[in-house]
């Protein structure tokens, strides 16, 4: 479904991603861990199109991104929940997600995935008025997800999506992502930080260091990895 | 008549002055707010657009409208064809010059391109300006109306010796004004149009995550501000002599009454036009007129020092 082969990318002249390829198959769960500045946010904005490539491919169900304008992929099913969640804060909880709902697919099942939205979050029912930018941290990421799913995606990236958040808070949207992708059997890729979950329920995963992939394999093979286990899992 | 009822009518009639100039105030100030408050582009020439809009207005109304429709409505028909013709040209100018002082571009930029915003809205201006100038020649013109030379006169209910004066076409510009406004915050509140603006402005970068095309968003509120502050212009021609200057009074006016009503707000500039309106037309029964702007900087420090979100303005981050 998604094909990232050879990428590099970054800012400035000097790419953060070397020879970075990634693939995604449709109805797989697929997790990308590593370290603080390893490139996975820059990843995922070349994905989307915030930043460009420098040389590489980028396919979407065999349909080139680099002719596809950044505004236009979200249209082909493609759902970026960023890093930090971004919530439009000046808007309420309902515009958020009916700005989630901006493509076609969205437009059409509003109704089936506004109901769904709320029923893995209620929180977003009861605030259904309020400015998005007076939630806290924890409702602003599921307003973030509800947002993401608002839009009918084929493909739903999720950028650190517990990152700042008191613990408790994590483990309730860790547990309604693999409640979603449970129900739904959405195909998923998430960038995390908590690499013990993030590789649990991963049918594949990645490891990015200093912008290369250094590791791959489904998750037998990574948590079995003396690196992976010593680095991230801390045995 | 008494001494104290001479002082009532006096005060009336100032106000009433005032709510009429207000709204129509208020509407050019709801202009120069989808492109600075909301856009945060800062739009030196926002005057000059004006005066061009007030010019195609009189243009339409001298060469067709008022042969067709006749002298009432005449101006009327003119300021709404105006519009449209207002919204291409702000669409083109942004298309041609502004998109590369604006968005992605100068995000990085020391005040996010603000310096080179500035610059060439100031150069625009000058441009607008001097061309009318060379076209039209200073003179001052009007699109006239019977209705500018003709008042209704009300009695207050407590006090049938007292006579307040609504200048027609002053008092229909203001009906219009306040009819045009309503139509902009329904838009701009409940359309998918309007929505995807306020996002685009909100956070750019996760728009373009939604599919919503910021570059374009950008474009379409640019033009819209400048139509709309052109049928303000155009409302205002019926009831106001202007020459190809007259941006310069106004601009200023502009600003004020978007911070005054609160930035990133639609509907606060409306009620901060209307406040320098008021101030503008009371400020004539103690200051003489030429004093009469002054009055509004002394408000205008005030609530910056005092309430800088704004009178009307909220706050919608968390603290
Ligand atoms: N907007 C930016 N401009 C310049 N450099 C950036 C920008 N964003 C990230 N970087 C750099 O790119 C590298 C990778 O960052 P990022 O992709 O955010 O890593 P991660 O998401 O894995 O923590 C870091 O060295 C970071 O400093
Ligand atoms: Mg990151």
């Amino acid at each position: 479904m998604l094909k990232v082969e050879n990428l590099y990318a970054g800012y400035t002249d000097v790419p953060v991603l070397h020879d970075v390829s990634v693939s995604v198959e449709a109805g797989q769960f697929v997790s990308i861990v590593g370290p603080n500045g390893a490139g996975k946010s820059t990843l995922f904005k070349t994905i989307s199109g915030t930043v460009a490539p420098m040389s590489g491919v980028i396919s979407f169900e065999g349909i080139d991104l680099r002719t596809v304008t950044p505004p236009k992929r979200p249209h082909l099913g493609i759902a970026h929940v960023p890093e930090g969640r971004q919530v439009f804060p000046s808007l309420t909880v309902m515009e958020n997600l009916e700005m989630g709902a901006f493509t076609e697919a969205g437009q059409k099942n509003w109704q089936t995935n506004i109901g769904q939205i709320f029923e893995w979050f209620p929180r977003l029912d009861e605030r259904r008025q309020q400015l998005a930018g007076t939630l806290s941290g924890g409702e602003q990421q599921m307003l973030a997800i509800g947002r993401g799913l608002a839009s009918s995606p084929k493909l739903l990236m999720l950028d650190e999506p517990s990152m700042g958040l008191a613990p408790a808070v994590a483990d309730f949207i860790f547990d309604k992502l693999i409640e979603i992708r449970r129900e739904t059997g959405l195909t998923i890729l998430l960038v995390e930080q908590r690499v013990a979950e993030a590789l649990e329920f991963a049918d594949h995963g990645y490891v990015l260091e200093t912008g290369r992939v250094v590791l791959e394999g489904d998750h037998g093979t990574l948590n079995a990895d003396d690196r992976v286990r010593q680095a991230y899992l801390g045995m | 008549m008494t001494e104290f009822q001479i002082l009532t009518e006096s005060i009336l009639n100032a106000l009433v002055a005032g709510l009429l100039m207000g709204a129509i105030y208020g509407l050019m100030c709801v202009g120069l707010a989808m492109i600075f408050g909301i856009m945060k582009v800062i739009n030196f020439a926002q005057g000059d657009f004006m005066m061009m809009g007030m010019f195609v207005a009189l243009f339409f109304f001298s060469t067709f409208t008022q042969q067709l429709v006749g002298d009432f409505v005449g101006p009327y028909i003119a300021v709404t064809l105006a519009a449209p013709i207002m919204f291409a040209v702000g669409y083109l100018v942004h298309m041609a010059l502004i998109s590369r002082v604006t968005g992605s571009r100068t995000a990085k930029l020391d005040g996010e391109g603000h310096y080179a915003q500035l610059i060439l809205t100031l150069g625009l201006s000058l441009i607008l300006q001097n061309g009318a100038m060379m076209l039209l020649g200073p003179y001052m013109v009007t699109i006239a109306t019977p209705l500018s030379s003709s008042a209704w006169m009300i009695t207050p209910i407590w006090d049938d010796m007292l006579l307040i004066f609504i200048n027609k076409a002053r008092g229909v510009a203001a009906v219009i004004s306040v009819l045009v406004i309503i139509a902009i915050g329904l838009m701009i509140t409940r359309s998918r149009l309007g929505k995807s603006l306020r996002a685009a402005a909100d956070n750019p970068e996760a728009s373009t995550y939604m599919g919503i095309d910021v570059n374009n968003a950008h474009r379409i509120a640019f033009a819209l501000g400048i139509a709309i502050t052109a049928v303000a212009g155009g409302l205002l021609a019926t009831n106001y002599p202007f020459q190809p200057f007259v941006g310069l009074e106004f601009v200023i006016i502009m600003y004020a009454g978007v911070v005054l009503g609160g930035i990133g707000s639609i509907i606060g500039p409306f009620w901060g036009g209307m406040t320098i309106g008021i101030i503008q037309q009371m400020s004539t029964l103690v200051l003489p007129f030429q004093l009469q702007n002054s009055a509004i900087f002394v408000l205008f420090l005030l609530v910056v020092i005092l309430r800088p979100q704004g009178l009307f303005g909220r706050v919608s981050e968390r603290t």
